[in-house]
Formats: structure tokens, sequence, C-alpha cells
């Protein structure tokens, strides 16, 4: 209908309540040499080499950076194949045999109080280098760099809204492991050198709040708030998040630490945390199988495992004979892959699988729902008809560049009209 | 288990255009069984010939335009290849202009002048610009409009009076040189309200129309700005004009003028076709904004009585103005409030000037 729409049916309640399964002992673990940031790589074990927990196997290299690549089980080297990663591409993946033993690489130790009192900003950078962090909301951007900023910060912002439908990921996390989140937050301040933290997260998780507050409690010194911000979706985009929860606004394709501002996703923190405290690279995600397509569960799993077993043990498929949709990370921005033979990796957090269903465009009758619904304020009706006149000049006049893809303009249509897809393809011919 | 290649978003809310045509086929009920309470057969007979014309001939352009694939050989096979597109909507699309244009219909109008309306309108208006979504005009208000001027002879007679004025609409009268108080004693505004008035089939009981459009509205089938926009512009200026001709009965004259002469019909169902409108908040407000204007300048200083029909496809030629991609945003920016005030004092202006407000 003629409205702005913001609210997406979540499902996230029944997920919410499934049990979380512990599967940490996968008999072969596959870790992608390259991803979608990281076009090259190259590993530094040979076949039949033990390696522990922990230990570098290689390195994956981007335009800017270097990342390098963790074994989360100790045990032998076995080879090479190939496999579907996070960004739905086919990659080579390095198979590491699981020994069952799980012993820890000598690195591996914790670090004391005093310890960690005594780290400068370039001790914080240089351990988050090289324990391989990376955002785990989904950018996959490398956690250094953003630490790494000259400007002055003023505030530290943990982004919990996860305002995707259908994934629970962030969720658990706060709400198992709210220590450890605060006190990545406050690693992440020492080493930004800001004053102030805040945890954003969605209004209706009040049992969230209640928890984290609580947890607060223990660290009285800092000053960390938890702030309360819009239900509605995509409120967990930065730039939207930022501006409900401090009031500041930052305009699209500028940096945010020149604004004082830096943002991590929950589940970021909690890996720096494991980083600077226990030197521990990112060894386990929770992981959710959801969709009307399949047996709903939810997983802790080890990186490096393999979905097909997780999708066994869930209890597999639903209705085989229908045709699937799958989909890697939420059903609004995933990535929709045609295989199941998936590697998990830092910033697997969900599989959704659904029934495909056959959607039939009709014209489009200028309704004008997905100009109320976008959050760009930009034409999406209009830019779908500039592109398909290939109208270059008036693709850049409708500023197409500043569409995020949200996917709300497609949701919304009620013609089902792809208009998502059109942005995509308009954005591509206007920088042609 | 078969994967499919599908790009994201992959879920979609559940609305549809099927549902949002059947919501105005809805909201039109109480029009149209009041018409047909009132007019019986006159209005039963004019709904299904534009009904059939509409339908069927939206059918047979679909069928001559469409083109058949080289691998079809026989007849039945282009036939099932050429109407592949047609869906639900290419019914219930054109049952909604044919249901507004049998309802702007005069009672009493030649069944010929009503199947040349219709044929006008759902061809040449509608089909020859591309069907649902393409067309630039409201197909009933164009379908309306081009009879009122092609058969202007057909229309001598056609309104089933009960008064002593038959023949004449409230407004033709009030354009003919009648006073507002003899007025108000042939046509109450009670009657203007419960539709008890010469008129045609749909505009006259507001009641039933308000129904309709409120049902609209709480759908969101239909944009509320367009209506608040084009109705308040409308009071604005009939208020002035009513304050200064009328300064004892301006209140009187306002209700008259927005119970009478299809002002709510029009804006009920034909300015809020969303097809015909453009596409940003900002633009829609100025849409409405244009259309009150043209409304007023047409009744008060035009020839014609009644300038709902004309001045909506008079506003429709500017929306491809309105939603140019070098100006058109969905920000309600300061400029554009600035813009709107600037465009409602000189509108208020004209009209005051107009209605002879300063003798120079």
């Amino acid at each position: 209908m003629i409205a702005k729409t913001k609210y997406i049916p979540d499902g996230k309640k029944e997920l919410k309540e499934l049990p979380i399964l512990h599967y940490l002992d996968a008999n072969f673990l596959y870790y992608p040499v390259t991803s979608a940031r990281c076009p090259e790589g190259e590993t530094c074990v040979r076949g039949g080499q033990f390696v522990k927990i922990g230990e570098v196997i290689g390195t994956r290299k981007g335009a800017f950076f270097e990342q390098p690549m963790h074994a989360t089980v100790s045990g032998e080297v076995v080879g090479y194949e190939k496999r579907v990663d996070q960004s739905g591409k086919v990659v080579d993946c390095l198979i590491v045999k699981n020994d069952k033993k799980y012993n820890f690489h000598a690195s591996i130790k914790d670090r004391s109080e005093a310890e960690i009192n005594a780290l400068t900003k370039e001790d914080f950078v240089t351990i988050v280098k090289d324990a391989g962090l990376v955002g785990l909301g989904g950018s996959a951007f490398p956690t250094y760099i953003k630490l790494e900023s000259n400007d002055p910060i003023n505030i530290v912002i943990a982004n919990g809204v996860e305002c995707e439908p259908y994934l629970i990921a962030d969720y658990s996390v706060m709400m198992n492991y709210p220590h450890e989140v605060i006190e990545g937050l406050i690693y992440a301040m020492k080493a930004s050198g800001a004053p102030k933290g805040i945890i954003a997260i969605k209004k209706k998780y009040t049992e969230i709040a209640e928890r984290l507050n609580f947890s607060l409690k223990q660290y009285s010194g800092h000053d960390i708030k938890v702030v309360k911000v819009g239900n509605y979706y995509p409120q967990g985009w930065e730039l939207e998040m930022i501006k409900n929860a401090v009031g500041i606004k930052i305009p699209q394709g500028e940096l945010l630490s020149k604004y004082g501002v830096l943002n991590f996703n929950v589940s970021t923190l909690q890996s720096i945390f494991n980083a600077v405290k226990k030197r521990l690279p990112v060894l386990e995600r929770l992981f959710t199988i959801s969709g009307n397509g399949i047996h709903n569960s939810s997983f802790r799993a080890r990186i490096g495992t393999q979905i097909p077993d997780l999708i066994e043990l869930a209890g597999g498929y639903k209705n085989v004979e229908i045709p699937k949709v799958l989909i890697l990370g939420g059903p609004m921005m995933g990535v929709n892959v045609t295989r199941d033979d998936i590697v998990m990796t830092h910033t697997s957090t969900s599989l959704i699988v659904l029934n495909e269903e056959i959607l039939i465009e009709e014209p489009c009758i200028h309704c004008a729902s997905c100009v109320y619904s976008c959050p760009v304020s930009i034409q999406p009706t209009q830019i779908m008809n500039a592109y398909k006149v290939k109208d270059k000049d008036a693709l850049k006049m409708l500023q197409v560049n500043k569409c995020i893809e949200c996917g709300l303009c497609s949701f919304v249509c009620p013609s089902k009209i792809h208009l998502t897809e059109y942005m995509r393809l308009g954005k591509r011919y206007a920088s042609k | 288990m078969q994967a499919i290649k599908q790009t994201s978003p992959y879920v979609r809310k559940l609305v549809s255009t099927k549902r949002m045509m059947i919501d105005v086929l809805i909201a039109l009920i109480p029009v149209v069984v009041f018409s047909i309470y009132r007019f019986g057969w006159n209005s039963v007979i004019r709904l299904v010939v534009s009904l059939v014309i509409m339908i069927g001939l939206e059918a047979l352009v679909i069928g001559m335009t469409a083109k058949p694939k080289k691998t079809d050989i026989t007849f039945k096979e282009k036939l099932k290849t050429k109407y592949s597109t047609y869906t639900i909507n290419n019914i219930t699309a054109p049952a909604v202009s044919a249901v507004i244009f049998a309802m702007l219909m005069p009672p009493k109008l030649p069944i010929y002048a009503v199947a040349v309306g219709a044929i006008f309108a759902i061809v040449v208006v509608k089909m020859m610009f591309g069907g649902l979504g393409g067309n630039i005009f409201n197909v009933a208000a164009a379908g309306r409009r081009f009879i009122s001027l092609a058969l202007t002879g057909m229309f001598a007679g056609v309104y089933v009076g009960v008064d002593a004025i038959a023949g004449a609409t409230p407004l033709s009268a009030l354009k003919n040189g009648m006073q507002l108080p003899a007025l108000l004693n042939s046509y109450p505004i009670s009657d203007l309200i419960m539709g008890n008035i010469p008129g045609t089939m749909g505009e006259i009981n507001a009641i039933a129309i308000l129904i309709g459009l409120a049902y609209l509205l709480i759908r969101r089938t239909a944009d509320y700005r367009l209506v608040v926009s084009t109705v308040s512009t409308f009071l604005i200026l009939m208020i002035l004009i009513g304050v200064k001709v009328y300064p004892d009965q301006w209140f009187e004259f306002v209700l008259y003028n927005l119970f009478s002469g299809g002002l709510l019909f029009g804006v009920a169902f034909m300015v809020t076709d969303p097809v015909t409108a453009p596409v940003t908040r900002p633009g829609r407000w100025l849409y409405g904004l244009l259309i009150g204007s043209l409304i007023v300048l047409i009744r008060t200083f035009g020839a014609y009585a009644e300038g709902v029909a004309a001045g909506l496809l008079f506003a429709n030629m500017f929306v491809p103005l309105i939603d140019y991609p070098k100006w058109s945003t969905n920000k309600i920016r300061p400029r554009f409030l600035i813009g709107y005030a600037v465009i409602l004092v000189i509108m208020c202006l004209i009209v005051y000037f107009g209605a002879g407000g300063v003798v120079l």
C-alpha cells in the first residue's frame, strides 16, 4: 500500500527459542585461502604438517592489507579442495583433519590485567591485526584499519541492532557473553582514546538492556551506556544507527572517524576481547539454519565447519520436490548460493532456505511505495525507468550511487518488480 | 534438492496491485449502489456498457498488439503467446476505470455517447500509451472530457431534476446567474449531501463518496497527501471568494461548492489514481495544489460550471515536469515549503482580484 514501510516480519522469536547445539568436532575443517575482500592468498603449511589451535596457516592478501588465517582445531593438514565461501564464490580451501585433541598453540596464553593496562594504541592495532579480526557484522572490513585512524575519537559505538529478519547471532552474543562485549568495548575505547562508549540495541530487546545494564555495574569506572534505538529496518545500517543513537548526522561516503565516531559490531567487540585477553583468533560462531524449506536449528560451530554437516544434524531439507532458494546472511541483503557445500567463515551467521515462490512482475503503477520507503531518499521507480532507457545523465541526477541495496524497494512493491536489481544494474551502468 | 538463483531481497511484502484495484472497486460500492437506487436501469445499463467496452477492448488491443513467437504455428498457439501476459490486472484495472467513467455519466445521456467515451478512454487514453501504468492522463476523466467536448449537444436535458429548475445542476444554476439565497431554497445543503439533486450518477451523494474515500484512506490505497492538498487548496480559495462575494453567507457558499459539481467524487477516485500522479511526497502536495486551484479557477472564471475533470487533466500534463529527475526529491526541503506557500499566495491573490477584490 502507499505508505512508508519500516517493519518487516522478522521471525526471530521462534529462532531465539531454539536450543543451541554445540557442533565443535567436525572431522575435517576447511579454510578458504581467499575471501571477497582478499582476492589473493597463500598458505604457509605443507600437507602432513601438524597444526595447533591458533596457529597461523596462511595469509590472505587484500588491496591494502593482509590478513592471517588461523587453524581452529589441532590436526594434520591434508590438502586442498574447492568449496563455496560466504560471498557465494567457489574458492580453494585448505583442509585440516581434526585430531580431536584441541591442543592450543604455544602463543595462546592469557594476558594479565597489568599487561593489558600497559598496552598502547600501537599494541592494540598489532594484536587485532595479528588475530586477523574483521567486521563480523558481514562487511568483513579489517578491524585494525578502523582502530588505526589518527582522527580524535570521542565515542565508540557497539552496534547490536541486527535489523535483518531471521538473524540472532548478535542477540545471542549479547545475551550470553555481555561481559566479553563490554570488555571488548573498553579495549576499543582504550585503543582509540575515546572517553565514551555506547551499546546500541533495539527498543524491543528489554531483556538485553537489563542484562547489559546489570553487567555494566561492574565497570562503573567507564562511561558506557546502553542506548535503545528503533525496531525498524534498516536501523542497523551504521549511519542510521549513529543518527538515532548519538544524534550525529554523517553524510554517505564520509569516514566515521572524521566525525569522532567509531562503530563496531558487538560480535567484533567480543572477538577483540578474545584477541586481547586470551590471544585467540575467532574460533567459533553461532550459526542459525532457518527458513520454511528446512528444519530450523541453531549451532555453535567452529570456523571452517562444513555447512552440509550442520544441515544433516538439523534434520535436512523439507519438501525436497520444491525448488529452494539458499541464502547466506539475512533475507534482505544476503548472498544467494546455488550449492550447499558451503564452508563457515568469520562472517557466516545464518543459512536461510526458502521454498521458491514464483513472482510475476506487473507493470509499475507509480504508487511510490518504494520512494516513500527508501532510507536514503532516492526514487527507485524513476531510476528503473531511467535504466530501461539507458539514460546515464538521469541516473546520475537521481543519485543512484547513494543506494545501499537494503532491498526495501523490492520488498514493498505491490507489482512485485525487482527494483533492487534495477538499482544494481543502474549503479553499474552509471559508473561505466 | 534444486537450488534456484535469485538476487536479494528474497522476501516480499504481502501487497499486490490486484488488491489495490479491488480496494478501489470496493470503495466504489456505496456510490454504485446509490446510483442504482436513484436511477435504476439507467444506471445499470450505463455501467454494463462501459464495463463491457473497457474490459473487452483492453483484451482486444492486447491481442492485436502483442507479438506471437516465431515458433507458434497454429492460431491457438499464437493466441496463447499473445495472452501470456494477460493477468487479473487486465480485468480489474479497466473495471475500475469503467465504473468511475460510468459514475461520471448523467443518467439520461444516450448510450451511444457513453460507448464513444468508453472507447476513447480505453483505446486512445490508456492502451495507446502502453496500458496499465503507462497512461499519462486519467482514463475516466479523459473519456468524460472527450464526450462533453465532442458530443456537447447530447448533454442537453440529461439531468434528472426533482425541482423547478429542471435540467440544471446546482453548479450550472449558480453559473447561470442565480443568486445564492434563491439557490439554497432550490437546493438545500442537506439535499446536496444526501444526493437529492440533479447531477451525474456518482457525484451527487456526498455520504456514499465519503464512505468510499474513508475506506481507501484506511487501506492506504489512496495517498492522503493528494486528498488533503487538493481539498485544502480548494477550500482556502473558495472561502476567499465566498467572503468577498457573499459576505453574509460565505459558509453556505463554500459548503455548496464542496458538495456539488463532483468535487468529492473526483478527489476520492480520480485525483488519488496513483498512475497519473507524481511519485514523490513534495510532488504530490504540489499536484494537489495545482488541481485544487485549477478547479476553483475553472469554476469561477471559466466557461464550464464543473472543472474537476478538466483541472485534473490539466494537472496531469504537469506530472512529468514535477517528476523531472533534476529537481524531483522525496525530501520535504525548505525550498519546497517556501515554493508551496508562494504558489498558494499567488493563487489567493489571483482569485481575490478575479472576484473583484480591489477596484482600481
